[in-house]
């Protein structure tokens, strides 16, 4: 009994692991296509150029694990001269990652942000995505303004929701703080 | 022969899922606001339904009784991975608007219960027959279900615009009144034309 439902389980994870292996390439391009590409051209503005296909991807040193991290750079370009990076970045919110695209000119500061991965409370901390709370972010730079309102910045959190929108501050402040190291590996 | 081609056929009519056996409602009535939702969804399910059956009847006799139902669970629970894995990676927007549908196949009644009723009983080319019969009738059904509350509700199918130019619609088609309005009606005719061919 045992020794049947194991070899069973162990078939199917074998099965399950060539499938995940064989399928990230092309879900990668499909993310690519339908959630980072829309956010990215979102999040950039005043460029004339295709930043999906100039992406750029550059090494931000090792995590604690001692994998390698790579983030993949869309730059903004008008008229071949880069005016803005977009990036993505993520930081823990109420339920799991809140992963965010931010867009930021060369000066750092943040041009727009979207927010592409949650899974946040659907009619509370989901409402994170909603413009009025993202729009806030545009023109801001990595200053004490930019935190929650109840932490003595000028962002109004989504009401009911202090997690999830410290979450999203959380992420934009972490893509701000690499942005000096970002814009010294892409120039 | 005969029967393979009857264990195939008796999906398609006599006891076509949704509407005979009243069987895995949930994703019926949830999805089928359009036409294409409805195939992709019946597609889906069908090749998780043809895949188990075909293991399961190959593993009838290895599995043993009193672990049944849990070794049927991981071998539909797989399958159910691989579609949802290929679905991301080739129709991303029909997998982001069937959403919790896909991995809730898992959980179709219908599924478990040809495992159950079926392939654990029967040889390896009956247990496919039956999975594609079922499998494509449940198709029909939902795409049939699909296409109806489309055209009530948005006036297109597959996207297409088909009604008149002053046509209003029905935007309770798209909910869920909608569905079991028409779930009911296609039921009743149904039943309807079966009556007749029997009284003949």
């Amino acid at each position: 009994m045992v020794f049947v439902l194991t070899a069973i389980c162990a078939g199917a994870a074998l099965v399950l692991a060539y499938a995940n292996k064989a399928t990230q390439p092309a879900r990668e391009y499909q993310l690519l296509k339908y959630v980072q590409g829309p956010s990215v051209k979102k999040v950039l503005k005043g460029y004339d150029n295709d930043p999906i296909k100039d992406v750029i991807e550059v090494s931000m040193g090792k995590d604690e694990k001692g994998q390698p991290i790579n983030i993949k750079i869309f730059p903004g370009k008008k008229g071949g001269k880069m005016i803005g990076l977009a990036y993505s970045s993520s930081a823990q919110g109420y339920h799991g990652q809140i992963e965010v695209m931010v867009g930021v000119d060369m000066n750092g500061t943040i041009t727009g942000i979207s927010i592409m991965r949650h899974s946040e409370t659907p009619g509370l901390g989901a409402r994170v995505v909603e413009p009025a709370f993202t729009n806030q972010f545009a023109g801001m730079k990595l200053s004490g303004q930019l935190n929650l309102s109840a932490r003595g910045g000028k962002i109004d959190g989504v009401s009911g929701a202090s997690f999830s929108s410290q979450g999203v501050v959380s992420a934009v402040r972490k893509a701000l703080q690499l942005f000096p190291k970002v814009k010294k590996e892409v120039s | 022969m005969a029967a393979v081609v009857r264990e195939f056929t008796k999906g398609l009519w006599k006891e076509v899922p949704p509407f005979r056996l009243v069987l895995g409602l949930c994703p019926t009535l949830a999805v089928t606001t359009a036409a294409k939702n409805g195939i992709g969804m019946g597609l889906a399910t069908t090749f998780v339904l043809v895949c188990s059956n075909l293991i399961i009847s190959i593993l009838r006799n290895a599995i043993p009784k009193k672990v049944r139902i849990a070794a049927f669970i991981v071998v539909i629970a797989s399958f159910v991975v691989i579609v949802e894995l290929m679905m991301q990676a080739y129709f991303y927007p029909l997998y982001k608007i069937l959403g919790i549908f896909i991995p809730l196949i898992v959980v179709n009644c219908i599924i478990l219960g040809r495992a159950e009723a079926f392939a654990s009983k029967n040889s390896v080319l009956p247990s496919i027959a039956d999975g594609l019969g079922m499998g494509l009738g449940f198709t029909m059904s939902l795409t049939l279900l699909g296409a109806i509350r489309e055209i009530l509700g948005n006036g297109t199918v597959f996207g297409i615009h088909i009604m008149w130019e002053s046509f209003q619609p029905f935007g309770i088609m798209l909910k869920p009144p909608g569905a079991f309005i028409c779930l009911g009606l296609i039921l009743s005719i149904m039943n309807w034309i079966s009556s007749r061919q029997r009284s003949h």
